[in-house]
């Protein structure tokens, strides 16, 4: 079964790379786009009121400085504390905040059990009475975290189909998907919480788990906890087919879409790559559209606007 | 308490979805609050016939039924072939980026649907929900263009039923979104589902050659064909513009000559059409405020160059690209070095924004909005101005597409709090705004019943806020100006404020930001606004 558990466990997490990753390039290599911004934009100067290069003069001859830092900042921590749902919904709120908050960290704590490890192999010992003082950072740092996790994830997992149901609109778009979803999620929270509680209370076991990854060594594990795993790991596996990947992508749509204020100025390599696209050839078949012919040709031909069938 | 719907319903053939309740719609200030009558009229048995409005009882585009099961299923390839091209690279490079990501990645949280004015002035019905487009359109792709397997389907809740009602109802649903972006705003996830409605807009118009005959017919096509999408040609404009001098004359008692197709100007300026037939002294205060302020501008003749719209940017990619190519050719023909944009929201998005990635090389002329000028005329001290003139309560509405889609928040603002001693806010106001409840078309489209559901459903949130921002001086007796420097909006408070006898019981009389400047003017004789003529 150990054995089991260490491939397991590398399968779930090299496919749960490799898809996110595709997904990603999949989305940043969509072509550029029409301009679609929406304010605020959070890098602008007055992003606090909403405004835009546009409220000067002859903008294109002044300076449009951008505080990159600040939008990443805004954009992380809203993965974080779901502010629009707090100001908005705050009952749903309550329960979607504990439900993320229990993914964020049951990933962060699995990240820190392999640092821990590692650290392990290389000698540290961890523990609360660690004579180290990182050994005992190590101690508490997991502890928190995978606590967190399985007390947020299980009550947000309890929490969720309860308002999707009782909220008139959510309800409305519920889907058999949704309510898999967060049984599924429950017993992957639920059954590490209670291995934490009932036989695990220092999360030793984890760290075991993956001194064992790193060394390739089958660790000794007691049922309940393999159990945990094991669902952790198919958890992980599930992942990307569901919308999980807008922790990353939703980052991408502020910066590429809705922050996405990079003027065409001429001799750009922005205006070179529109010049290509305005080659590509349009198939719509409307009347009053050239099919066949290109974006440029569709655009500036005459006669069209009037509709084929009229066309001499 | 209104039934709850189901998405399925959406398609079941024959009853109406929704029906206005003048009882569940929000509530306006007294002496609005009295349910007098329908908010919507009804259609004639007869026009129910002819047009599909198995929505809501409206009417923005009145798809006719088929006539037999071929013309049924010969519409719905139609439109499924359409839809493809929606996801091509080739054919919708242009929005394929963002409209992917919202399909994908929306969880129908419905975050979105309490910053919609539109649902929630309606009594918060359920079709006009922002997800409710985004998800009819998602379990077409899924079961007739993906064709996911029915089990995968039902479990991701993406089945649909596809008949000719359905994409009837649709089509008119794309056009109950003003398309203010509210929704995307508020969004977590970076989705937009007020571009949906855009792009299904674009597969109805591009793919099958279906849109409002205002957007289409008596737009964009008018426009590209005689110059104006209000029919207006250019030997008409000229003599507008002789009239345009005349009433200057008698208003003031000077004597400017507009400048027409003025080689080498420095800025062509150009105007929202509506303008020269429905507000002349909108384009009056321009002509006077610029020759005071000294400024070297120039207006066109040329097709397209005097008309500032394009209805484009609310329904077809291809109609928008040829609209702003000849309105950049026209500045082009004259020489100037950059054009600037009149108090038009949507005409500020399309030109100087949307256009960005459309116009090349020598066709990519500077574009900006008049408002920084404005400012700059107004506080430096250019003409000399006389706040005292302007004492009456005023307020500000922000065009959507001025101010949330491009950041023009702060210069009309600056103006007003320099000339007008008892300018208010609207709450929320800014990037925040409602909207008119005539945006994406709405305030020109005039088909049936149509006008009555933007006055009462779509605006009803704006006025709302109106009424509010002075309720203070709440009746007619104390005059008040509704600002908005946009002629969309203009159109539609036009039209609402006559629905709801707006002059008769509160006095409010909606013009522009330049009539404000102008009124203040110290070497004017005479008032520039004229309170008779609301």
């Amino acid at each position: 079964m150990g054995t089991l558990i260490i491939v397991l466990t590398y399968i779930a997490y090299v496919f749960i790379v490799v898809v996110y990753t595709v997904k990603v390039l999949a989305w940043l290599r969509m072509p550029p786009h029409i301009r679609w911004d929406l304010y605020p934009v959070i890098h602008e100067e007055h992003y606090r009121y909403g405004g835009s290069y546009y409220e000067q003069q002859e903008w294109w001859k002044k300076p449009r400085p951008k505080n990159t830092w600040r939008s990443l900042l805004y954009s992380l921590k809203d993965n974080f504390t779901m502010g629009e749902y707090y100001e908005r919904n705050r009952l749903y709120w309550l329960f979607l905040f504990p439900w993320h908050i229990g993914f964020i960290f049951i990933i962060t704590f699995h990240i820190l059990c392999f640092f821990a490890a590692v650290a392990m192999y290389g000698g540290l010992d961890i523990g609360a009475v660690s004579a180290h003082l990182a050994g005992r950072v190590f101690y508490y740092v997991l502890l928190c975290t995978g606590g967190i996790a399985f007390i947020a994830g299980t009550f947000g997992s309890l929490g969720m189909p309860i308002i999707r149901l009782a909220d008139r609109g959510l309800r409305t778009y519920a889907m058999p998907m949704n309510f898999f979803n967060y049984l599924f999620f429950f017993t992957v929270y639920g059954s590490g919480l209670l291995s934490w509680l009932v036989l695990d209370p220092n999360l030793d076991e984890y760290r075991t788990y993956w001194l064992g990854l790193i060394t390739l060594t089958a660790p000794a594990l007691h049922t309940m906890t393999l159990i945990h795993i094991i669902l952790f790991d198919i958890f992980l596996i599930y992942l990307p087919f569901t919308r999980s990947t807008h922790y990353i992508t939703r980052i991408l749509a502020y910066y590429f879409i809705r922050w996405d204020d990079e003027p065409n100025l001429p001799g750009s390599d922005l205006e070179r790559q529109i010049a290509g696209l305005l080659g590509r050839k349009v198939s719509w078949e409307g009347n009053h559209i050239p099919t066949g012919k290109s974006w440029a040709e569709a655009a500036t031909e005459r006669g069209f606007p009037e509709g084929k069938k009229e066309k001499p | 308490m209104k039934k709850e719907m189901k998405i399925d319903e959406f398609c079941r053939p024959g009853e109406q979805l929704a029906e206005i309740d003048p009882a569940e719609i929000i509530p306006l200030p007294p002496p609005y609050d009295r349910i007098e009558k329908a908010p919507i009229r009804k259609l004639a048995e007869e026009q129910r016939k002819r047009m599909d409005a198995s929505l809501d009882g409206v009417v923005a585009i009145g798809l006719t039924p088929p006539a037999s099961p071929e013309e049924e299923k010969a519409f719905i390839e139609k439109f499924l072939a359409g839809l493809e091209k929606l996801f091509s690279a080739d054919d919708n490079w242009t929005f394929l980026q963002p409209l992917t990501h919202t399909l994908e990645y929306c969880v129908k949280c419905q975050i979105c649907s309490d910053a919609c004015p539109t649902y929630l002035a309606s009594g918060r019905q359920d079709i006009y929900r922002p997800t409710m487009r985004p998800e009819i359109l998602r379990r077409i792709i899924h079961t007739y263009v993906k064709k996911d397997h029915l089990l995968l389907r039902k479990f991701q809740g993406s089945d649909i039923d596809l008949n000719w009602q359905t994409l009837a109802r649709l089509a008119e649903l794309a056009y109950r979104c003003t398309l203010c972006r509210r929704c995307a705003q508020v969004c977590l996830l970076g989705c937009d589902n007020a571009l949906v409605s855009r792009e299904i807009r674009k597969v109805f118009s591009q793919q099958m050659g279906i849109a409002p005959k205002e957007l289409h017919e008596k737009g964009s096509v008018q426009q590209l064909r005689v110059g104006s999408s209000t029919g207006m040609t250019p030997a008409a404009l000229k003599n507008i513009m002789e009239f345009v001098e005349e009433e200057i004359e008698e208003k003031t008692g000077r004597k400017i000559k507009i400048p027409v197709d003025k080689k080498g100007a420095d800025m062509l300026l150009i105007h929202n059409a509506g303008e020269f037939m429905a507000w002349p002294e909108n384009l009056e205060a321009f002509a006077i405020l610029l020759d005071a302020a000294g400024v070297d501008w120039t207006l066109s003749t040329e097709i397209a160059g005097y008309d500032s719209v394009n209805y484009g940017v609310w329904y077809d990619d291809i109609q928008f690209a040829r609209v702003a190519i000849r309105q950049s050719m026209a500045a082009k023909s004259l020489g100037v070095r950059k054009i600037s944009l009149g108090e038009c929201g949507h005409a500020h998005k399309a030109g100087i924004v949307v256009a960005d990635r459309v116009l090349t090389g020598d066709l990519n002329i500077p574009r900006e909005s008049i408002l920084p000028l404005l400012e700059e005329i107004v506080l430096r001290g250019r003409i000399k101005l006389d706040p005292s003139r302007n004492n009456f309560p005023v307020t500000l509405h922000d065009p959507c597409n001025m101010v949330r889609l491009m950041g023009i928040v702060a210069p009309q603002r600056r103006i007003l709090k320099q000339i007008c001693p008892q300018f208010r806010e609207m709450e929320p106001h800014g990037v925040e705004n409602y909207c008119c409840g005539g945006g994406s078309g709405f305030a020109i489209t005039q088909s049936t019943n149509f006008p009555d559901w933007r006055s009462a459903v779509s605006g009803r949130m704006k006025m709302k806020q109106i009424l509010t921002a002075f309720e203070d001086v709440p009746g007619p007796e104390v005059k008040k100006y509704l600002c908005a420097p946009c002629s969309n909006c203009k159109g539609q408070f036009r039209d609402m404020f006559e629905y709801y006898g707006v002059w008769e019981k509160s006095g409010i009389l909606y013009g522009g930001l330049v009539e404000l400047i102008v009124n203040a003017m110290t070497n004017l004789k005479k008032p520039f606004i004229q309170w008779e003529w609301h």
